[in-house]
């Protein structure tokens, strides 16, 4: 059980990376969707132990490691947002390196293991080849390997599907998700989709501070009815945006294709209701946090129990 | 926005970044202190005179500040400048900043020039400041009457050498360090270039300047010194102009210097162009911040990233499969792991190839041509070469490793691992660890290669014929007991300042300012300077701890002391990482609990959890303060000596003690133990007309002393070591009395407090005791030496003309006439004890050995030499030497014998028995010719490096041979020109000895290389006429060996050898038994009843005696030409330098001496050797056409070819024909 108490973080400015966070895990996987700059690195390397919070506690069953994060470390697999290797080592004995470092032990020895992990993340092939070689898409995959070695009871992952194709991304989902079955994966992102595939839980950061703790098809269920989906010409969008809240607006086919959360029901003129998605009710909450136009922000994702 | 514009932005913002690094103030600091230590005239140019009041060369003239500015850049300044400017580029990198920066207008040649600007300019910034500061101290602060060091403020003294000497260096040193960080990205590299410059300029290019170098190499060498020190001291410096030279004049540089400093800025500056032309390159292949690519090998081999092939072959397959499990590594575990891949990243990177090289060759190279007393070449055996290697070995290792510390720490956060690393369930003290570990490698690896270079360099010279084989021993004990210790200590250092301060230029900064300071304070003690030598307590380095090396005992003198100091350091090792794991920032503090940790009961907290880390050196450094402090290096026995000065200065200076005529001693020494049991009795007769009162006796042994009176117990007067006798009734003229003494010794006594030889011991290794010294025996009269130093020197005595009217003195020794002795001496049984006169009696009782020695001839001195020896047994001589010291017995023997058989016949005959030469450990690097016993430091003549051609073991025995008849059967009188009486006449009987035993050719060598030696070491504006020469100023020390020796040779050309000799016969004859101590006056006036010319004979010593000359002739015009059959050699010959003299110049053709010498060895001439002579007589600054009619086609013209008129640069007088 992984508990977050009111974790506040002040970098000197001051800028307040954290304004009282709070959490509370257990098992599976739990994803931090936030803008740039909301708290998630600020908070994911509080976790890992590497940044002391300027107040606040994290638990670990109970047990304080703030001030002692190498408890934490013990049961940690961490990939950072950003990092590099060794560059004058293979990927291999840049692996068999950490997995020392880790502690981690295996059956048939570290010398196996690197070369089975590396064949899980697809490296297998560029496993004798100086990780200075390597494409951003190695390393991030070489991180990865590093990250799920071992038995880590928290998997922290931030960022880690940048860089990847998609295929590499689909890979990694699976790992994850079967890492998640028996342990706490932390997954960091503001890719709406990995959260959307992968999480049965998130919680949305912003401002350094949770706006919203709770399931993806909860969140989407709220806003059931209340989405609709149309087509609006250039010239148009603006004046839609004032008068409607509209979560996304994306061009195709040289069309802007808007969505609009209308709970009153009264869309604009031509357009259908549609599904809501998870990617609706992040950006209406995000992008509504403050009032507008005098209307209050909806409540798009309220905090779930847990 | 301009060019220009984008150029002064990138200029400003790296000048404004490099002001704001710590480094940069701290050199500032350290200038500011060297500038004030100058400003106090501790540092000058070696002319003028030392004493107050006397004439000094400025450290304000441009002579000066161009010494410093030359020297100190390079010395110093390299390292900021390679760093400020070789990292500029690698740390853009870094910071990953060069998408941003190349994304602009701004291209790669206004960015690497514009760093380039900002990085240079900010050390002038620093280096202005310290020429203000300089010029601030001198002339603000030094001002006054005691400050005759400074002149008056001349801003061009300042800035000339700065634009001449300092400006073309500092560009050199910035450029290419910085094209070295643009071409390979490594930071490593960029400090491989002040390692190599450091190595070579300060190594090599300013101080590697044999007499017999080529000038042609020696001007190449000047033009390649980029300091200009070379070119400075070759030039101006390095034979003493005078003081008047160096104070105002100007210095002009020569066209050819002038081209090699635009050269060597031009150079700076080309290699900033190839940087630019490099980061140009790169940015065209898209490379901005790379920091992996190390050489390139075939013009781009460098692999491009490449995506590995897909496969589906592990899709499906779970991680649960793997039977992974975590288990946290033990704290030996991950530091074995760590300094594994540590010393795997290192090895793999070629930078460690460059610096081995360097270091090792710097190390090895100074190790190899050392040299001893009379610049003799020393051997190289094992232990010297350990030995000499330390110093270089451990300053360049050390300062390697704060480079390769730091970059070791650096590493995870540059390569941008270090989020992973540090999040790993590893201890921080295991991870430090590992990585000290890991450096410390390093030095192993150069250690390895030291010593592989080392062991290959002494036995290729052992199967080429040198008498020393390899041993290991020395190597394991001077550098794997001492030296490792030092590299852990300070990799541990490097970690914790490290972890502190978290900024590489700051702990550069500090490890720089750590290392110079050490070996400035070492440095300076190795002059002599008072209180400059660091205690065992703070000698992080154990600097010249491996000064004193001795084969017979390599750490008897101060092992403990030594092995304590070692283990402070090492112990220092797990406080320093404990502190390090504390600050090591593993995890980003916050800066608010930063506060928190800061509060009183916090600190008190962490003080407590490190407490247990500071108990083991807390308690070695108080054993080694408190026990330094207790011994007889401490401050309460330097206490006791200004006591001892301080009440009987003023009483006892000028009291004339009655003889001795009598000493019975009788020493029981424990050699392991250090101490002995000392007992005897002298025996005073009053020769003078007056009765004596009291008896002063100077006496200093640490235990109290049993005295007697005529064999009654006596308690004489006290006065703080100076024990005054008053007899019941004055001592009458005629009358005699006796005094007893008993006490126990030990000496050295408790624990060494830094590092230095010593003069006497009583060692395992070996017993050295002289009657000169009041810590072992009581020493009559007041001895004005003691308690004398910084704080209350006095000026030199000044004597009348006439000083030596009436009764004078003896130099040393006591007074009166000669005395007898009776020296009974106790030591284990396989022990050699000697003393002077004839053994009566050798004892072997219960495993001690005692031995009687009883002069067999009245003596005037006494000693006491003991240790483990074999002897080598030559005509009434025997050589006392350590067994596995037996490289040049033989030479030595010979030297001995034949010593003892022509001293005697040309200046009187041998009187005693047995003439004795022992060896005695290195704590003492010198010799003493005591009556029939001298004694040899093994640094000298046993381990000189003896040859067919230089005969440099028989030189040093022959020199204190000679001390029997020019010391001891004639004791010199006290006063100026006296001791010329002892070591000018030694060196003379040397060069008479070479010749008759060698022959014309080494008598030349030796001869000349005395004369070099005056040359190079005399002071002109100190200089005084050898009758004057009382050893009390500078240079005084090569005016009375060197000068003297010569002078006499030149007075045997002027009188004839055999009436030179006959007048030296008389001469001993008439002082050699009496009380009335002759000086050089009284040798000419009984030489001059031998001359044949009394008129030349006054003319000469006029000059030569009562005057300063020197004359340095100069060859001009010189030609040859065709003469019928034979050739016509024709040229001007002048008199550069002063005197008067009559010198023979010789055209010659061909070798002159052949390699195969005549049956007895003495060297002959070719007979292919041709030459024709002529002699010129030149005064001060006249000069003379000569011909020379020669019926051989001549090769060369030189001056003086027998080397028989002392003279300055004589390699200047030589004129050879083009071929």
């Amino acid at each position: 059980m992984l508990e977050i108490r009111n974790l506040v973080k002040v970098y000197p400015g001051p800028v307040a990376a954290l304004q009282g966070v709070s959490l509370e895990a257990s098992r599976g996987m739990l994803g931090l969707l936030g803008p740039n700059g909301a708290g998630k690195t600020t908070l994911m390397r509080i976790v890992a132990g590497l940044l002391e919070p300027t107040s606040g506690a994290v638990f670990l069953n109970g047990e304080d490691v703030t001030g002692n994060p190498r408890r934490i470390r013990r049961q940690l697999g961490y990939l950072p947002q950003s990092f590099g290797f060794y560059p004058h080592l293979t990927g291999a004995a840049m692996l068999r390196f950490l997995l020392v470092l880790k502690g981690v032990e295996a059956p048939r020895g570290l010398k196996h293991l690197a070369a089975e992990l590396l064949e899980r993340v697809n490296l297998q092939d560029a496993a004798k080849r100086k990780v200075g070689t390597y494409s951003g898409g190695m390393r991030q995959r070489l991180g990865i390997a590093q990250a799920l070695a071992g038995n880590p009871r928290i998997v922290v992952v931030d960022e880690p599907t940048a860089g990847l194709d998609p295929e590499e991304r689909l890979r990694f989902y699976r790992l994850l998700a079967e890492m998640a079955e028996d342990r706490l994966v932390l997954l960091s992102t503001h890719i709406v989709e990995d959260i959307a595939v992968l999480c049965p839980r998130v919680a949305v950061l912003s401002g350094g501070q949770v706006l919203a703790d709770t399931a993806p098809g909860d969140a989407r269920a709220r806003l059931e009815g209340t989405i609709y989906e149309g087509a609006v010409a250039k010239e148009g969008l603006a004046e839609t945006e004032r008068r409607f809240h509209v979560t996304q607006a994306v061009l195709i086919e040289g069309r802007n294709r808007v969505r609009v959360h209308a709970p009153d029901g009264r869309p604009p003129e031509g357009f259908e209701p549609v599904p809501p998605s998870l990617e609706d009710a992040y950006l209406l909450l995000i992008r509504n946090r403050a009032p507008k136009n005098g209307q209050p922000a909806p409540e798009a994702a309220p905090h779930a129990a847990s | 926005m301009t060019s220009l514009a984008r150029w002064a932005a990138v200029a400003r913002r790296e000048l404004t970044a490099a002001l704001r690094r710590p480094s940069y103030w701290l050199l500032l600091g350290i200038l500011g202190l060297t500038a004030f230590g100058f400003s106090q005239g501790n540092v000058t140019i070696s002319s003028g005179e030392a004493t107050a009041g006397g004439l000094r060369s400025h450290v304000t003239s441009v002579a000066a500040q161009s010494m410093f500015q030359s020297v100190l850049i390079t010395a110093m300044g390299v390292w900021f400048l390679a760093i400020g400017a070789g990292l500029v580029l690698i740390r853009d990198a870094e910071l990953r900043v060069g998408e941003i920066i190349h994304g602009t207008r701004l291209t790669a040649r206004e960015y690497v020039w514009g760093s380039f600007a900002g990085a240079l300019a900010a050390f002038l910034v620093i280096w202005g400041l310290h020429l203000g500061l300089s010029a601030g101290f001198n002339h603000v602060l030094a001002t006054g009457a005691d400050t005759p060091h400074i002149g008056p403020f001349v801003p061009g003294n300042y800035l000339y050498p700065a634009l001449l000497l300092g400006l073309p260096q500092i560009v050199f040193f910035a450029g290419v360090p910085l094209f070295l960080g643009a071409w390979t990205r490594r930071a490593i590299v960029v400090y491989a270039f002040p390692v190599a410059v450091v190595v070579a300029v300060l190594g090599f290019l300013i101080s590697w300047s044999p007499s017999w170098l080529d000038p042609a190499i020696n001007r190449a060498l000047m033009l390649v010194d980029p300091s200009g020190f070379r070119w400075l001291n070759e030039t101006f410096l390095k034979v003493d102009r005078g003081v008047d030279f160096y104070n105002t004049a100007p210095l002009p540089p020569d066209p050819g210097f002038l081209l090699s400093r635009v050269g060597l800025a031009g150079i700076g500056l080309l290699a900033v162009g190839a940087a630019a032309r490099n980061t140009a390159r790169r940015l065209l292949q898209g490379d901005t911040d790379s920091l992996v690519i190390g050489f390139r090998r075939g013009g781009g081999e460098r692999a491009r990233p490449a995506e590995a092939p897909k496969s589906q072959a592990a899709v499906g397959r779970t991680l649960r499969e793997l039977g992974m499990r975590t288990v946290p590594p033990g704290f030996f575990a991950a530091a074995k792991a760590i300094g594994r891949i540590e010393v795997r990243e290192l090895l793999v990177r070629p930078w460690l190839y460059l610096f081995v090289p360097l270091i090792v060759w710097q190390s090895v190279s100074a190790s190899l041509f050392a040299l001893g007393p009379f610049d003799a070449p020393l051997l190289v055996t094992s232990g010297a070469m350990a030995a000499r290697q330390f110093n270089t070995l451990s300053l360049l290792v050390c300062v390697l490793l704060l480079f390769y510390t730091v970059e070791s720490l650096m590493k995870e956060r540059t390569q941008r691992l270090a989020e992973i690393y540090r999040a790993a369930p590893v201890g921080t003290g295991a991870m430090l660890l590992g990585k000290t570990v890991g450096n410390v490698v390093v030095a192993g690896v150069i250690l390895g290669a030291a010593l592989v270079a080392s062991w290959a360099i002494i036995t290729g010279r052992h199967l080429l014929g040198n008498p020393v084989g390899f041993d290991l021993w020395p190597f394991a004990a001077a550098w794997g007991g001492v030296m490792v210790p030092t590299f852990v200590f300070w990799t541990a250092l490097v970690t914790a300042a490290f972890a502190l301060f978290r900024n590489r230029y700051a702990v550069y900064g500090v490890g720089l300012a750590i290392v110079i300071y050490t070996v400035y304070r070492m440095t300076l003690a190795g002059f002599q300077v008072e209180g400059a030598a660091l205690s065992w307590v703070t000698n992080w380095l154990a600097w010249n701890s491996m000064a004193t090396w001795s084969d017979m005992g390599a750490f008897s003198l101060y092992g403990w002391a030594l092995a304590l100091n070692r283990l402070l350091y090492l112990s220092l090792v797990p406080l320093l990482l404990a502190l390090a794991a504390m600050w090591f920032g593993r995890q980003e503090f916050d800066a608010t609990r930063i506060l928190h940790r800061l509060r009183p009961r916090a600190l008190l907290r962490s003080g407590l959890r490190l407490l247990p880390f500071a108990v083991p050196p807390v308690f070695l450094a108080s054993l080694l303060f408190f026990g330094g402090r207790a011994g007889d290096q401490g401050p309460d026995a330097e206490e006791a000596g200004k006591d001892y000065w301080r009440r009987n200065v003023a009483t006892w200076t000028d009291f004339r003690m009655p003889s001795v005529s009598h000493v019975e001693l009788d020493v029981e020494l424990d050699p392991p133990a250090r101490t002995a049991s000392v007992s005897g009795a002298y025996t005073f007769v009053n020769h003078r007309d007056h009765a004596y009162p009291e008896l002063p006796i100077t006496a200093r042994p640490s235990a109290p002393i049993a005295w007697t009176l005529d064999g009654e117990p006596h308690e004489p007067d006290d006065r703080a070591g100076l024990f005054v006798f008053t007899p019941e009734r004055p001592l009458a003229p005629g009358d005699s009395l006796t005094v007893g003494y008993r006490y126990d010794l030990q000496h050295p006594r408790g624990l060494s407090a830094r590092v230095g030889g010593r003069g006497e011991f009583i060692l395992d290794s070996g017993v050295v005791l002289t009657g000169f010294s009041p810590t072992f025996v009581p020493v009559p009269g007041y001895l004005p030496g003691i308690g004398v130093d910084a704080d209350n020197r006095y000026d030199r005595r000044e004597y009348p003309d006439d000083f030596f009217e009436g009764e004078t003195e003896p130099l040393f020794g006591w007074g009166g006439t000669p005395l007898t002795t009776k020296i009974r001496i106790t030591v284990p049984e396989e022990y050699t004890a000697n003393s002077v006169g004839r053994l009566v009696s050798d004892e072997v009782r219960d495993g001690r050995r005692t031995v009687v020695w009883e002069s067999d001839h009245p003596v005037r001195l006494f000693n006491i030499i003991a240790g483990r020896y074999a002897v080598k047994e030559g005509r009434g001589t025997a050589i006392y030497y350590h067994p596995q010291h037996d490289y040049n017995v033989e030479e030595m023997s010979a030297a001995l014998d034949a010593a003892r058989e022509h001293y005697s016949e040309w200046f009187y005959p041998f009187p005693w028995e047995l003439l004795k030469l022992s060896e005695f450990p290195a704590y003492a690097g010198l010799a003493q010719g005591f009556p029939t016993n001298i004694t040899f430091s093994e640094g000298i003549g046993f381990l000189t490096k003896s040859d067919p051609r230089s005969h440099a073991a028989f030189t040093v025995v022959a020199h204190e041979a000679a001390h029997m008849w020019w010391g001891n059967i004639l004791t010199p009188g006290r006063g100026p020109g006296g001791n010329i009486l002892s070591e000018g006449m030694a060196h003379y009987a040397t060069i008479l000895l070479h010749q008759e035993v060698h022959g014309d050719r080494h008598r030349i060598e030796f001869t000349k290389r005395i004369e070099d030696s005056y040359g190079d070491a005399r002071f002109v504006n100190s200089e005084r006429p050898l009758v004057q020469t009382d050893g009390s100023r500078r240079g005084d020390g090569t005016v009375t060996y060197d000068k003297g020796g010569w002078v006499m040779w030149m007075l045997q050309q002027e009188m004839g050898r055999e009436n030179l000799l006959a007048g030296l016969r008389a001469f001993i004859g008439a002082y050699q038994s009496g009380s009335d101590f002759p000086v050089i006056q009284d040798m000419l006036a009984v030489l001059r009843e031998f001359a044949p010319d009394p008129e030349a004979f006054d003319a000469f010593t006029a000059q030569w005696f009562f005057d300063v000359v020197v004359p340095e002739y100069r060859l001009s015009g010189v030609t040859k030409e065709r003469d019928g059959r034979g050739w016509v050699v024709r040229g001007t010959l002048e008199n550069a330098g002063t005197g008067r003299a009559t010198v023979e110049v010789a055209a010659t053709a061909n070798e002159r001496w052949s390699d195969a010498g005549d049956a007895g060895s003495r060297t002959v001439v070719s007979p292919s050797y041709r030459d024709t002579r002529t002699s010129v007589v030149l005064d001060a600054g006249g000069s003379a056409e000569f011909e020379l009619a020669a019926d051989f086609d001549p090769d060369r013209v030189l001056v003086d070819p027998d080397v028989l008129v002392l003279q300055l640069r004589r390699e200047a007088a030589v004129f050879d024909f083009p071929e």
